[in-house]
């Protein structure tokens, strides 16, 4: 549904982005991760047409937006961080002024979603009185006019409370679910990528230094937070193992390793162990090792 | 169709907004004060003037002459600024609030887009002078009665005109504010062009109103006299040779059409660096 290729951008001389190419399959939930100015807003702006490639190409459902913008944003809603609406108009004379740059403005589809996000009785309201939540919602009316087939979201949570940040969720969740949207996904919040997302691609410093499952990066080989002294007796064991140190301390052993044996092994070899305590691999480990990664 | 609901939105925008409204009644307030000062003084001094060269004081003192004198000092000293802050707004405000990515991200060229504010921008200030010539006049109608003339006196231009025929005045006089609107549409257009820029509105305003009147006090230096041809001011003010006895087709079709190439010219320029820009957060 969604190809990006090699695509490549500089600012004032500084590369933004090194050639990231990726794909978002249809009905897929694909999340896109990275550090402040690692390059996703650039990305996503190319996507829309609004940040000129340097080189490459971005192919919607096979039409390529920098040869026929118009066209292949035909398919496309988007919501932005904190979205700008005319503050001095209504959410519905809002909606009929972005929908009509679409083309025709159907005030039945228009109502249905509005109802849908629940904004039925403030939409004639000033934008102005709305609160952050209410916008977001705004937000996701206006893109989901007229019926697009791919979703992109910048940083849609951004400032929700935690029961917004579950509606935003379930609503974005529903909608795959009943029209097989596709949605590209892009923010800070981990957990959120985690709970939503099928596929995620880490851009770090304009570079794509992951792209992949979900569950993928959910290994489950077992993760140890492992403390003994002399470190090392420590080091000699682990190493035994075939573990790994990761950020922050933890150390993953290959798969089928027992951790009483690990353990057996520390206490036989002389070492005073003072903390066994298994964890999982979050997202944001793996996040946090690409992010590493790269940077050393 | 979808281009006209599409203007339809866009003048919607502007027409929505409180402070659009607010420059409607400060116009209304400045005519008045003008009208003001116009009955009260200087009046007075043209009739002086008028009886020294044998012109009939009751052409003075019309409603018409007076709506004249009204129009052009209130286009001039607060139409100009006027007509650049919405310009200097219509792209740049935008852009800087946020508001023109929710835009570009709908599958409508940027060409599109500046095409539907430009005319927005036109229409706004073209109907704008035509709401200060109705009002100025409904204003000096109610101060000074319907009776009388038109009398046109402007040394910049040399126009002696005296019209005792009401009707032939209301005429002359209406189809001179179409064209001061189309005169102030190059400030309308000089404002936007410096919107389609990357910077801030209140930028773009200033710029425009620096090109505006830096012209005109070029235009008006004594050794430049003999160039005024080349000054856009001069140009924009060639409105009033539609009052002139002998109306002088050829010299207005002429500043009217370099006065267009120059509005066509700053679209064209404001949507080649528009195209080119990157919208980001």
């Amino acid at each position: 549904m969604l190809e990006i290729r090699n695509l490549t951008k500089k600012f004032a001389g500084k590369d933004a982005l090194k050639g990231i190419s990726f794909e978002v399959e249809r009905g897929e939930i694909h999340g896109l991760l990275g550090h402040n100015g690692a390059g996703k807003s650039t990305t996503l702006g190319i996507i829309l047409s609004m940040v000129a490639a340097g080189s490459g190409e971005v192919l919607i459902d096979g039409v390529s937006v920098q040869k026929h913008p118009r066209e292949a944003l035909q398919k496309v809603g988007s919501i932005f961080e904190a979205p700008a609406f005319y503050d001095y108009m209504s959410g519905w004379e809002n909606l009929k002024v972005l929908v009509g740059l679409s083309g025709r403005f159907d005030q039945a589809a228009a109502r249905e979603v509005v109802e849908r996000v629940g904004l039925t009785d403030r939409i004639k309201s000033k934008v102005g009185a709305y609160s952050h939540g209410m916008r977001q919602r705004l937000a996701l009316a206006q893109a989901l006019l007229p019926e697009p087939e791919i979703l992109l979201l910048d940083e849609p949570t951004d400032g929700l409370d935690p029961e917004g940040i579950k509606w935003f969720r379930d609503f974005i969740l529903g909608l795959r679910e009943e029209r097989g949207m596709t949605v590209l996904f892009n923010s800070h919040l981990l957990s959120e990528v985690e709970q939503m997302c099928d596929r995620v691609s880490i851009i770090r410093a304009g570079e794509l230094v992951y792209e992949g499952a979900v569950h993928d990066l959910r290994d489950d080989r077992p993760g140890l937070i492992l403390r003994a002294a002399p470190d090392e007796v420590l080091a000699e064991v682990v190493a035994r193992f075939q573990g790994e140190v990761m950020p922050g301390g933890r150390r993953v052993f290959p798969e089928g390793t027992k951790v009483s044996e690990v353990v057996s092994q520390l206490v036989k070899s002389g070492a005073e162990v003072s903390e066994v305590t298994p964890v999982r691999r979050s997202l944001e480990d793996v996040y946090l090792e690409h992010s590493s990664a790269t940077q050393s | 169709m979808t281009f006209v609901r599409q203007l339809l939105g866009e003048l919607h925008k502007l027409f929505a907004r409180k402070r659009t409204y607010i420059g409607y009644v400060v116009f209304l307030v400045f005519e008045a004060l003008l009208l003001g000062l116009w009955v009260h003084v200087g009046q007075a001094q043209f009739e002086d003037l008028a009886k020294r060269n044998f012109v009939p004081v009751e052409l003075l003192s019309s409603s018409l002459t007076a709506t004249y004198w009204i129009m052009g000092f209130s286009m001039f000293l607060l139409g100009s600024i006027y007509f650049a802050l919405v310009a200097g707004d219509i792209v740049a405000k935008e852009t800087e609030d946020g508001n023109m990515r929710m835009v570009l991200a709908r599958p409508v060229s940027r060409l599109r887009i500046l095409v539907l504010k430009y005319l927005a921008v036109i229409i706004y200030t073209i109907t704008f002078v035509i709401f200060v010539g109705v009002t100025g006049y409904s204003m000096a109608l109610f101060a000074m009665g319907s009776e009388g003339g038109l009398f046109i006196w402007n040394p910049d231009m040399y126009i002696l005109a005296i019209y005792p025929d009401r009707d032939e005045a209301f005429w002359r006089l209406f189809i001179g504010a179409c064209f001061m609107g189309l005169s102030m549409c190059v400030v309308s257009s000089l404002g936007f062009f410096f919107s389609c820029l990357k910077i801030k509105p209140a930028a773009a305003s200033v710029m425009a109103l620096s090109v505006f009147f830096i012209d005109f006090v070029l235009q008006n230096i004594p050794f430049l006299a003999n160039y005024k041809d080349v000054f856009i001011t001069y140009r924009m003010a060639n409105w009033v040779y539609v009052l002139q006895e002998q109306i002088p087709w050829d010299r207005i079709v002429e500043s009217y059409a370099i006065l267009g190439g120059l509005n066509v010219s700053l679209f064209i320029l404001g949507w080649m660096v528009f195209q080119s820009r990157d919208f980001k957060t």
